[in-house]
């Protein structure tokens, strides 16, 4: 076989080249691999209240940010205990909390919030802090509904799994600047806000009163507009046994609410999760937007703060506000934490009013802890400010979601949403869809009800 | 004749002469076709594919806040935003790695495994094929917990190389199956050839047939980098340091519970398209003719 010199040199070298460049990845790839369980000593033990305790974000890359700080300082005050810090997107937490609950490499602490508390708490994943809080410096100084809230959230044997680290609440984002072109006034009441959103609709001109979610998230949306016109204050009947959401009340409102779709509203948004909803609001030329907290930040960058507000939903001709619950945020300790008493030393650092206020401000959202719900910053941020004193001040009654219901999340999401685009289609009608969605309801409710005696 | 002149000299497979057009039927040469009847349909795909890339440039190179349909003044803080302060240098260097060893594990399994599917014949062979094909309906999320498992008794969890394997398992049985076929097209009596001129069967595949397989191997390659650049499932559930996670996931972090930075987003978004352009606009030439030709040529 001929080979000439120069090709086989050519050869060896490439020859070398790759086992170089395999060797290279293979040694980068392989390296550093654990078991996935992180921190050390005996699994589910107490520990020394020293060394490495591993902490998961339930909304990581968005509050990486602040969380770096708060654990900057608080390697800072404890310098025996090393956090490591995870981000995860909040969209996957709850799927990567589920996998690591069955096949191991639980964090020592996690966001845990109302919504996904059900689930986990069943699964037995989380310990109860309840006995931990009486006992430390944070006792009596949380807000007692958010831990009524993660309470009743937690799987119905009574105990608390997760300390609340901040509130959300709905708010009414509305453009100022159209409102005073218009001659409106703020879209304090039901009335106005339909009212406006019909003057505001111009859709020769791409101008329209409101935009509506018809997307991922719809339900829990069109849940608050229905209790918040209905008036009607609990999800469940008196005996607890059958909801009140095909309530005639609740199928008129909806029926209103769904009638907004393509008359006020963007045809576009049959597909809107809150990401779309809350682009076109900001980049665009709607009168309204109903969101949360979350995003006022995000209008804040794109309109500044002259040209919006963010209110408390509309309230009933008399005054009275109903709202629909947003999901309480919070710290959870979990079970298989090798080192708890560091592990809970970081959620009492985190709760602390410095901690809580620090990153509820970054947040804009409501503190758990009452000193810091004090903080100077709250009278800055307008829809904070107004959305606290709406959940303390009596004016408003909050419809609690059966957050508790391992069934919840499925229900009201993939179960619904598609349902409630055939609603805004007129495929459908709101008394069917209710109807439908209660029965989902009433079921779990008597499942869980069984299960929990 | 020595071998290298065997492979010049292979036959190949004179192609088929085009069938003579039907009696009355009309067919218009190319040069009567109006130009605007080819270009105009192709600019309105062109156009609709387009679209959402201009859209992510936009937002990319717009100030945040600006309503503006062109990206002026143009602005690089997001790109800079997501690079330095959102860690995307980490996360594109462990997309690099990643990439790249699963291309080279993938492509080296693949040739071994499709050379004696070609090659050989053994009792489970139809089987086997049988299996590789049903493999890939199996969905990764279906695995994950056996997987995680596994990874964890190994000590495996936050390493790379957990997703390099699993993402090299998940690419294998179509690169198989694409490699056996590519080795089914060149002649075997290259091989025997080469045995005659004195090669053992490792020394004649890597002349004879490893040259002649290029274009599949670009092929195979080039999916398998681009398979676990994009696949996201595989990193978030085995990486759980912040340093070791990857640009699928980096992405996802800059989509919040209630927020969301699109202007980070859309610089997120090109980075993480760059390296996926630039490969295909490398390897397009070979990747056509990959799938198409066979792999054979004289």
């Amino acid at each position: 076989m001929k080979t000439s010199k120069r090709r086989t040199s050519t050869g060896a070298r490439r020859t070398t080249a790759a086992v170089a460049l395999g060797a290279v990845l293979a040694l980068t790839v392989t390296a550093c691999g654990d078991d996935g369980s992180g921190g050390s000593g005996d699994a589910g033990a107490e520990g020394s209240g020293k060394g490495k305790i591993v902490f998961w974000d339930n909304n990581g890359g968005v509050r990486t940010e602040i969380w770096k700080q708060i654990i900057a300082d608080f390697e800072k005050a404890n310098p025996d205990i090393d956090v490591e810090y995870v981000g995860i997107p909040s969209t996957d937490y709850q799927s990567k909390v589920d996998t690591a609950i069955q096949g191991g490499g639980l964090p020592d602490v996690g966001g845990v919030n109302a919504a996904m508390l059900a689930g986990f708490a069943a699964q037995n994943a989380l310990d109860p802090v309840d006995g931990r809080l009486a006992k430390s410096s944070l006792s009596g100084k949380m807000n007692k509904d958010m831990i009524t809230s993660l309470r009743a959230a937690g799987g119905g044997d009574g105990k608390l799994y997760s300390v609340p680290t901040s509130a959300n609440n709905g708010v009414l984002y509305y453009r100022t600047d159209l409102f005073k072109k218009a001659g409106l006034d703020a879209p304090t009441t039901w009335d106005k806000f339909y009212a406006a959103a019909d003057k505001l609709t111009d859709t020769r001109k791409n101008a329209f009163g409101y935009t509506i979610r018809g997307g991922t998230g719809s339900i829990a949306q069109a849940l608050d507009a229905m209790y918040g016109q209905s008036g009607i204050t609990s999800f469940w009947d008196a005996g607890g046994k059958k909801t009140t959401v095909n309530d005639p009340r609740n199928v008129a409102a909806l029926k209103k609410y769904a009638g907004l779709f393509k008359r006020v509203t963007p045809a576009a948004d049959l597909n809107n999760d809150f990401t779309k909803m809350v682009a076109q609001w900001d980049s665009g030329t709607i009168g309204m937007l109903n969101h949360n907290l979350g995003s006022y930040q995000d209008h804040v960058k794109a309109l500044g703060t002259e040209k919006f507000r963010g209110i408390p939903q509309p309230t009933l001709p008399d005054g009275k506000r109903v709202q629909v619950s947003n999901p309480t945020d919070g710290l959870g300790l979990f079970k298989t934490s090798k080192n708890k008493e560091a592990a809970w030393k970081f959620i009492e650092f985190a709760s602390s009013r410095e901690q809580n206020s620090r990153f509820n401000k970054t947040a804009g959202q409501v503190p758990s802890n009452n000193d810091a719900a004090k903080d100077a910053w709250i009278a800055e941020a307008e829809p904070t400010k107004l959305a606290a004193a709406a959940l303390t001040d009596g004016s408003t009654t909050i419809v609690q979601l059966p957050y508790y219901l391992p069934d919840w999340n499925t229900i009201s999401k993939a179960d619904n949403e598609p349902n409630f685009q055939k609603v805004l289609n007129g495929d459908l009608s709101a008394k069917a869809f209710l109807d439908t969605m209660a029965g989902q309801l009433n079921t779990a409710q008597a499942d869980w009800t069984t299960r929990n005696g | 004749m020595s071998v290298k002149e065997a492979v010049k000299t292979a036959p190949v497979p004179a192609p088929a002469a085009p069938e003579p057009p039907r009696p009355g039927r009309r067919h218009r040469a190319w040069d009567e076709v109006p130009r605007w009847q080819i270009y105009l349909p192709l600019s309105v795909y062109l156009l609709f594919t387009l679209i959402p890339f201009y859209w992510i440039l936009l937002f990319s190179l717009r100030p945040a806040g600006s309503t503006s349909l062109v990206p002026w003044p143009m602005t690089f803080d997001h790109f800079e935003k997501v690079w330095t302060d959102r860690s995307f240098a980490t996360y594109f260097q462990n997309s690099v790695l990643v990439g790249l060893a699963t291309l080279v594990t993938t492509t080296l399994v693949a040739l071994a495994g499709g050379y004696a599917l070609a090659r050989f014949d053994f009792k489970i062979k139809r089987a086997f094929m049988l299996a590789l094909l049903c493999s890939q309906f199996v969905p990764g999320a279906l695995l994950l917990v056996p997987l995680f498992e596994i990874f964890a008794e190994l000590k495996m969890i936050n390493s790379l190389a957990s997703v390099v394997i699993a993402e090299t398992v998940f690419q294998l049985p179509l690169s198989m199956i694409l490699i056996s076929n590519f080795i089914k097209n060149v002649p075997y009596s290259l091989e025997e050839a080469a045995w005659v001129d004195g090669c053992n069967r490792l020394t004649a595949f890597r002349v004879v047939v490893l040259p002649l397989l290029r274009p599949g191997l670009i092929a195979v390659g080039s999916f398998a980098f681009v398979g676990s650049w994009n696949h996201f499932l595989f990193a978030l559930m085995f990486l759980n340091n912040q340093e070791k996670q990857t640009i699928p996931v980096g992405l996802n972090t800059l989509m919040g519970a209630d927020s969301v930075d699109l202007g980070a987003l859309a610089a997120g978004g090109i980075i993480a398209a760059v390296p996926v352009v630039i490969v295909f606009a490398f390897i397009q030439k070979w990747l056509v003719t990959g799938f198409s030709a066979g792999a054979v040529k004289g």
